[in-house]
C-alpha cells in the first residue's frame, strides 16, 4: 500500500501556508503529524495533490498561558501534553487523555490540531475539548476567527473549517482548584479507537459543568440533562442520561451502543461525584 | 544423555537471536537484486463475477500481464483421493470469472511499488456481477450462482463418521445438551506478510524464487508442474520468514506468476504483499459452524455425541492439500481424549465466494476442542457437578493406553487427568472459587474455565494417505556433513520460522556426535542445499527432522569411530565419541583430525572405508498415525456485565509433550500458541457482508492481542516420553492455540452463571456477551 | 523530486526523493537499512518503529521529505548504546524473540520505556508495549527481558 504521487512544500510562516492553501484550492491539504493523513494516503483513501507541511511553523508550536486559559498551538504533539511538557489548565485531565491515545510512537508525531481537523468520531480530543468548553482558533484568508469546540465538529469527519482555513490553536479555560473531572475510554484493546468515550467536567467555581460522549456516530454528543444534573446535584443520573440519549435518535445507536454510551456517561459522572 | 549441557534437554540459547537482535535478519523484502522490477496486482473488487473485458491503457502495454499474456501458466489443481471430492481448477490469474474479493486478475510491473499500484488502478475491468455464496450451511446444496458451475452444488466434499449406536445413546439419555457453535473466519496474520522475489540465474540455468514460505521443496514441485519446467531448473529459497503458522504452508498464485514473469522478462521481479492484501488473499482460517448434541446420564456420564460440522472453505483449494482435511480432522478430534462410546459426525466442506481457507495453528482442533469442552461444561451444569469432575469421568487413563478414541485418534501415552489437576493448581482454583463468593467492588463477575485436548503430531504417511492426500508429508530428511576442519553442517528439509530449529536440531546432532553446537550449522529452507523435505507445519519438525538428524548423525558417528579406531589402532567396540573426540583405551583423536584424514589424507583411511563424512537419512516415527501431546488450559476472566468487556486475569497450561529437546523453546511455542488462541477467543474476526465483501481490511479492524491485554502465561509440565520417536519427544508447536477459545468460553460461562448466559461463538466480543446476557434474561 | 538532508545513525545524508516515499521505504530501499520492517503501513503493528529526534515514531507514517533536518536512528545505529546492549542481552537470555520480525522495533520501544522510566512494573511495561505486536512469543518473555534490563538502570520513577 504505497501512497499516490504527491507534491510537498514546507512554508516558513502560517501566512504563507494560508496563501498556498488558497492558491491550490481543493487540491492541497495541510499535513501536521501525518499520523492519520499518511495512513489514509497509504490506503489510497486520500490523494492530496499538494501537501503543505505546517508541523514546524513556530506560530503553531507555541503554548501561551494567562490567568484564565492556556492556548496550545495546533501542532503541539500529544506526547508533549502526555508528558506534562506544556502548561496544563485541566488539573491533569489532558495528560490523562493524551496518554490513552493510540500508541507512544503515534503520540510523538500526532498533533492536537490534526485530531481536531480530522474529527474522527472515535477520537478523544474533540469530545474532551468540548467538555472543557475550549475554543478553536482558526486562521484563514479572511483572518482569524474563534469557534467554540462544541460547535467545531459537525459530523463524522466534518468540521466548520472552511476551504483554505487552518487551525491555529486551541484555547482551554483553566479549571478551578476545586474542579473535578471524569474520563472513561472503553476499548477492547489498549490504544485502539474508543468503542465509547465519556467525559465529565464539573467546575463549581466557574458555574460550569458538561458531560460529553465521544465515539457517538458523529460529533461529540453533549448530554445537556446530565450536565445540568452535575451542576445542580440531581439524583437520577440514569434517567438524565436516558433522556439525553433519547434526544439523540438521529445517531442511530443500536441497543449495544446505547448501553455502552450510558455506561460511559454514568461512570464518567460517578468519577466526579466520588 | 546430554553432554556438557548442550544436548537433548538443554535450554540452549538460540543462535538465531544474534542476527535478529541487530536487525540483520534477511527476510524476502530485505534481499536486493540489481534491476528489480516491482509488481502490483489488479484484484477483484467483487466476490463473484464474470469478467467481460480487461482494458489496459495503451501507454501501459507490455507492463500489464493477464492470464492471456502468460499462456505457459497452468491452473493450480489439488488432487484428493477422498471419495466424492470435487477439485476446481484455479487459474493463478483469473480467466473468465472471479470468485472472491482479492482474486488476482492481472500483474502490473513498474520501477517502484507505488507506480505499479498506480498502474493497477488504471486497468479497467468490466464485470457482470453474480450472486455471492456466503452462507455455507444454507447454500451447500446449491445456489442461484454456484461457485463452481460444473458442480451442481457448492460442496467440495461431505462425509460421515459413525461409531457405536448414537440413536440408542440418544434414546437412553437422561440429559441432552444441544448447541450451535460458531468459530468466525479469521487470518493467521503473521507479522511479516508474504512476498516473492524471482529472477533467472543464467549460470545455473535456473529460475530462483525467494519466497516467504514454510514449504520450499513442495513449492518447487508445484512450480515445475504448473510452469512445465524440470525441477532441476527451479530453486526455491525461504530466507528468514517472519512467522508462518500454517497459512504460509500452501502454494499461492503470486509465486507462480512471479516465476513466470521472471522467465518472461528476464529481470528480477518482486512482489511484497501489503497488509490489506494479506487480509484479503492469504489463507483465511477457522470459519466453522457446528450443531452438536451430547447425550448423558444423570451422573454426567456422556453416552454419545452427534455432530454436524460445516467448514466454509472459500472459493478454491490451496495446494497441496486443499480444504479436504479440515472437517475430517474436526470430526476425529471432536470426541476429545474421552472414553465416549457412541459418536456420529456428518461433515460438509463448502465452497463459498470468499478467500480460500487454509491451515492455521491447530487447524481443526481448536474448533473440535471448543465444541466438546463447552459440551462437557454444559453437561456438568445440567447434572449439578463441577466440569472438571465430569472431565475426570471420561478422560483416558494411563493404564488404558494405547487407546483409540471413538473419533479414531490413537492416543499413545499420557496422564490426561493429571494435566487437569495441575492446571487447576496453577490457577489456584480454590482461591478463585472462594473469591467468587463475594461481589467484586467494581461489579465485574469472575469466572474460571478449563479445556483439555490431545494434539496429534508428527503424523506421517499412513495418516495423510487415510486423508486422501496425493502429497504425503510422510518423512523428513537430513544430510549431515562434517567438513575438513571438523565443523558440521546439517542440511534439512524443514523450514524454521521462529521455532528455533537452527538451535534445537544442532542439539540433537551434538547429542549424537559429542560436538559442541557452536560448531554445527543448520541449513534449511533452500532447495539448492538441502535434501528433499516437506517443511514445517503440523507440529512435525522437531520429531521428524530431529529424528532424521539423529539418524544421520549416528551414521557419521559410526564412521568417525571406525576411522578413529583405525587411527588409534584399537577395536571399534572400544571407542567412544564424545567431547569432540573419538577416544580409545590408549588415547584419543579429535574429530577434526579424523575429518582431515577422511578428506585430505585419505591414504590414512582403513580398508573398506570411503572418503568423505557425509550421511543422509530420512525419518518417520514408528507410529505413522502420529504421537499425541496433550494439555489442559485454564483461564480466569473478569466480565463486566454492564458492558460485556472481558479482562483475562490469568491463564495456565499444564502440558505433556514427552521429552523436550529444548524446554525454553517448548515454552516459547506454548506461550505464542496460547496468545494466538486468545486472539481467536476474544479478538480476531473477518466478517463478510451479504455481497461477499470482507469487512476487516486493516489492523484497525482486525484486532490482535497486545501485551497490555494479556497476563503472563503460566506453564506446568508433565513428562511422558513416547516410545515411538527418537528420545521420546512429541510435537507440540500447535497445541497452545487449540484450547484457549474453549477455556475462555467456559470461564465466561462460569462468570455469568448466575445470569445463565453463554457465548458459543468466537471471538467472544462485548457485543456477543451482552446479547447472551439479554437472551438469558428473555428465556429465563 | 525534493532534496533532503538529514542525519541517519549519526551520519549526514543528502538525497533527492519523491514526496510520496515513506521514511521506511527511503531507509530500506535507498539506504540499505533493512532492519526496520513493514508489517501494516497504517501505524498499528509497530514493526517500523525507529527514533526520530530521539523519540519513537512510525517510519511507515512519515514521509522522507518531512524528515529534512531530522535525526533518524534505526536498529543498525545503536552500537555502544548501553540500554540496547542490556536489552539485547536480556532478550537473548529470556528467549524474547522467535521469528525476529518485531524485534528491532520492540528493542527501540523498550529502550524508550526504560529511558522514560516507564519500565518499572509489569503493568507499565505491558501498557508501554501496546503499540508493538508480536505474533510469535506471547509477550511473556519480552516483558521479563525488559523488566530485567530495566533493573540495570535504576528504579527512580520519572519526574513528570
Amino acid at each position: 500500500m504505497k501512497a499516490p504521487a504527491v507534491d510537498y512544500v514546507r512554508p516558513r510562516s502560517l501566512a504563507e501556508a494560508v496563501d498556498l492553501l488558497a492558491q491550490h484550492r481543493g487540491a492541497a491539504r495541510v499535513i501536521a503529524g501525518g499520523q492519520s493523513l499518511v495512513a489514509m494516503m497509504n490506503l489510497r483513501v486520500a490523494s492530496p495533490g499538494l501537501l503543505i507541511d505546517i508541523s514546524r511553523l513556530p506560530e503553531l508550536c507555541s503554548v501561551s498561558d494567562d490567568a484564565d486559559a492556556v492556548t496550545i498551538g495546533a501542532c503541539v504533539r500529544h506526547a508533549a501534553i502526555e508528558d506534562g511538557r506544556v502548561a496544563d489548565p485541566t488539573r491533569r485531565l489532558m495528560p490523562r487523555v493524551a496518554a490513552s491515545l493510540a500508541y507512544r510512537a503515534i503520540r510523538t508525531r500526532g498533533t492536537i490540531g490534526g485530531s481536531l481537523a480530522l474529527s474522527d468520531p472515535a477520537a478523544e480530543w474533540p469530545a474532551v475539548l468540548t467538555a472543557l468548553d475550549a475554543e478553536v482558533l482558526v486562521r484563514g484568508p479572511g483572518g482569524r476567527r474563534s469557534v467554540r469546540c462544541a460547535d467545531f465538529t459537525t459530523g463524522i469527519f466534518e468540521t466548520t473549517l472552511a476551504d483554505g482555513e487552518i487551525i491555529e490553536s486551541v484555547r482551554i479555560p483553566r479549571l478551578s482548584a476545586d474542579a473535578r473531572w471524569g474520563y472513561l475510554k472503553l476499548s477492547r484493546k489498549s490504544g485502539e479507537f474508543a468503542s465509547a468515550l465519556g467525559v465529565a467536567v464539573a467546575d463549581r467555581t466557574r458555574g460550569f459543568s458538561r458531560v460529553t460522549l465521544g465515539a457517538a456516530n458523529g460529533a461529540p454528543l453533549v448530554l445537556e440533562d446530565t450536565s445540568r444534573l452535575l451542576s445542580n446535584g440531581g439524583h437520577d443520573l440514569r434517567s438524565a442520561v436516558a433522556a439525553d440519549l433519547n434526544r439523540a435518535a438521529d445517531r442511530h445507536f443500536d441497543e449495544f451502543q446505547r448501553n455502552l454510551h450510558t455506561v460511559a456517561a454514568m461512570r464518567a459522572v460517578q468519577q466526579v461525584l466520588q | 544423555m546430554p553432554d556438557e549441557g548442550f544436548g537433548v534437554g538443554a535450554s540452549l540459547l538460540r543462535r538465531e537471536d544474534d542476527r535478529h537482535l541487530h536487525g540483520r535478519g534477511q527476510f524476502v523484502a530485505d534481499i536486493k537484486l540489481p534491476g528489480t522490477i516491482e509488481v502490483a496486482f489488479v484484484r477483484s473488487p467483487h466476490a463473484h463475477a464474470r469478467i467481460i473485458g480487461i482494458s489496459v491503457p495503451p501507454e501501459a502495454r507490455g507492463r500489464v500481464f493477464t492470464a492471456a499474456d502468460l499462456p505457459r501458466v497452468k491452473p493450480i489443481r489439488v488432487v484428493s483421493h477422498s471419495s466424492g471430492a470435487k477439485s476446481p481448477p484455479w487459474p493463478p490469474l483469473a480467466t473468465d470469472k472471479v470468485r472472491y474479493v482479492g482474486e488476482a486478475i492481472a500483474a502490473c510491473v513498474a520501477p517502484s511499488r507505488g507506480e505499479a499500484e498506480d498502474l493497477a488502478n488504471a486497468v479497467a475491468v468490466d464485470f457482470e456481477i453474480l450472486d455471492a455464496v456466503i452462507d455455507a450451511p444454507r447454500d451447500m446444496r446449491g445456489s442461484r450462482h454456484p461457485v463452481h458451475e460444473q458442480w451442481g452444488d457448492n460442496l467440495y466434499i461431505e462425509h460421515a463418521l459413525e461409531n457405536g449406536d448414537i440413536d440408542a445413546a440418544a434414546r437412553s439419555a437422561g440429559v441432552t445438551v444441544t448447541r450451535e457453535f460458531r468459530m468466525q473466519r479469521q487470518s493467521g496474520a503473521p507479522l511479516e506478510c508474504r512476498g516473492v522475489l524471482a529472477c533467472r540465474d543464467h549460470r545455473l540455468d535456473e529460475v530462483v524464487l525467494y519466497t516467504s514460505t514454510q514449504t520450499p521443496h513442495t513449492v518447487r514441485v508445484a512450480l515445475a508442474e504448473i510452469l512445465d519446467l524440470e525441477e532441476r531448473r527451479i530453486r526455491v529459497v525461504a530466507p528468514d520468514v517472519g512467522g508462518g503458522f500454517g497459512p504460509k504452508a500452501r502454494l499461492y498464485p503470486e509465486e507462480i506468476i512471479l516465476a513466470a514473469l521472471a522467465l518472461e522478462l528476464d529481470h528480477p521481479v518482486r512482489w511484497i504483499e501489503d497488509r490489506n492484501e494479506h487480509l484479503l488473499t492469504t489463507a483465511h482460517t477457522r470459519d466453522h459452524h457446528y450443531k452438536v448434541s451430547a447425550y448423558a446420564d444423570r451422573q454426567g456420564r456422556i453416552l454419545g455425541v452427534d455432530a454436524e460440522i460445516t467448514v466454509d472453505a472459500g472459493a478454491y483449494g490451496l495446494w497441496p492439500q486443499g480444504p479436504y482435511h479440515e472437517a475430517g480432522m474436526v470430526a476425529r478430534a471432536l470426541p476429545g481424549p474421552y472414553t465416549i462410546p457412541n459418536y456420529r459426525a456428518r461433515h460438509y466442506t463448502v465452497a463459498t465466494n470468499k478467500t480460500p481457507l487454509g491451515p492455521y495453528r491447530g487447524v481443526g482442533r481448536p474448533g473440535a476442542c471448543f465444541v466438546i469442552e463447552r459440551l462437557v461444561d454444559e453437561v456438568a451444569r445440567a447434572v449439578g457437578r463441577e466440569p472438571n469432575e465430569v472431565r475426570a469421568l471420561h478422560l483416558v487413563r494411563p493404564e488404558q493406553m494405547p487407546f483409540t478414541t471413538i473419533g479414531g485418534m490413537r492416543l499413545d501415552s499420557g496422564d490426561y487427568a493429571a494435566s487437569v489437576q495441575l492446571c487447576a493448581q496453577l490457577l489456584d482454583m480454590p482461591a478463585i472459587r472462594a473469591r467468587q463468593q463475594w461481589a467484586e467492588p467494581d461489579g465485574r463477575r469472575i469466572g474460571i474455565g478449563f479445556a483439555t485436548f490431545a494434539e496429534q503430531t508428527a503424523h506421517g504417511a499412513a495418516e495423510f494417505a487415510a486423508r486422501g492426500a496425493s502429497i504425503i508429508p510422510g518423512f523428513e530428511s537430513c544430510t549431515a556433513r562434517i567438513l575438513t576442519d571438523g565443523s558440521v553442517v546439517l542440511m534439512v528439509g524443514i523450514q524454521s520460522h521462529g521455532q528455533g530449529l537452527e538451535t534445537a536440531l544442532s542439539q540433537v546432532a551434538a547429542e549424537e556426535l559429542g560436538i559442541d553446537p557452536v560448531r554445527i550449522s543448520v541449513r534449511h529452507g533452500d532447495t539448492e542445499s538441502t535434501a528433499f523435505g516437506f517443511g514445517t507445519f503440523a507440529s512435525r519438525s522437531m520429531v521428524m527432522s530431529g529424528g532424521a538428524v539423529a539418524r544421520a548423525s549416528r551414521m557419521l558417528r559410526d564412521k568417525l569411530c571406525r576411522i578413529g579406531a583405525h587411527l588409534l589402532q584399537c577395536d571399534v567396540a572400544e571407542t567412544r565419541c564424545a567431547g569432540g573426540l573419538v577416544s580409545g583405551p590408549q588415547g584419543s583423536v579429535t574429530i577434526a583430525e579424523i575429518a582431515k584424514v577422511a578428506h585430505l589424507r585419505m591414504d590414512g583411511l582403513p580398508q573398506g572405508v570411503d572418503p568423505l563424512l557425509d550421511a543422509t537419512a530420512t525419518y518417520e516415527p514408528a507410529i505413522s498415525t502420529g504421537v499425541y501431546s496433550y494439555a489442559t488450559h485454564g483461564a480466569v476472566v473478569a466480565v463486566d456485565p454492564e458492558t460485556g468487556f472481558i479482562e483475562l486475569l490469568d491463564f495456565a497450561v499444564a502440558e505433556d509433550c514427552g521429552t523436550m529437546v529444548n524446554p525454553m523453546l517448548v515454552e516459547g511455542q506454548i506461550r505464542g500458541g496460547v496468545v494466538q488462541g486468545i486472539g481467536t477467543a476474544l479478538y480476531e474476526e473477518i466478517p463478510y457482508d451479504e455481497t461477499g465483501q470482507p469487512l476487516a481490511g486493516t489492523l484497525a479492524d482486525y484486532l490482535m492481542p497486545g501485551a497490555a491485554e494479556l497476563p503472563a502465561i503460566k506453564i506446568g509440565h508433565l513428562h511422558t516420553p513416547t516410545p515411538h520417536t527418537e528420545y521420546g519427544m512429541k510435537g507440540m508447536g500447535e497445541g497452545g492455540a487449540v484450547a484457549p477459545p474453549a477455556a475462555i468460553a467456559n470461564a465466561v460461562r462460569d462468570a455469568l452463571s448466575a445470569m445463565g448466559a453463554e457465548v458459543n461463538e468466537t471471538p467472544i466480543t462485548p457485543r456477543r456477551v451482552m446479547a447472551a446476557i439479554r437472551n438469558a434474561r428473555e428465556v429465563g | 523530486m525534493t532534496a533532503i538532508r538529514l542525519q541517519i545513525n549519526g551520519a549526514a545524508v543528502a538525497d533527492d526523493v519523491p514526496p510520496r516515499l515513506s521514511l521506511a521505504d527511503f531507509l530500506r530501499e535507498r539506504r540499505n537499512l533493512t532492519g526496520t520492517h513493514l508489517g501494516c503501513e497504517h501505524g498499528v503493528c509497530g514493526a517500523c518503529t525507529l527514533l526520530v529526534d530521539g523519540e519513537p515514531a512510525r517510519s511507515c507514517l512519515m514521509l522522507a521529505v518531512a524528515c529534512d533536518e531530522r535525526e533518524i536512528r534505526t536498529i543498525e545505529g545503536f552500537a555502544g548504546d548501553q540500554v540496547i546492549e542490556a536489552l539485547r542481552r536480556n532478550f537473548h537470555q529470556h528467549h524474547a524473540l522467535q521469528c525476529g520480525y518485531c524485534t528491532p522495533a520492540m528493542l527501540i520501544t523498550a529502550r524508550d520505556l526504560i529511558l522514560r522510566r516507564r519500565a518499572g512494573s509489569e503493568r507499565d511495561i505491558r501498557e508501554g508495549l501496546a503499540g508493538n505486536i508480536c505474533r510469535c512469543t506471547g509477550y511473556t518473555n519480552i516483558v521479563t527481558a525488559i523488566a530485567e534490563a530495566a533493573k540495570e538502570f535504576g528504579k527512580e520513577p520519572a519526574n513528570a
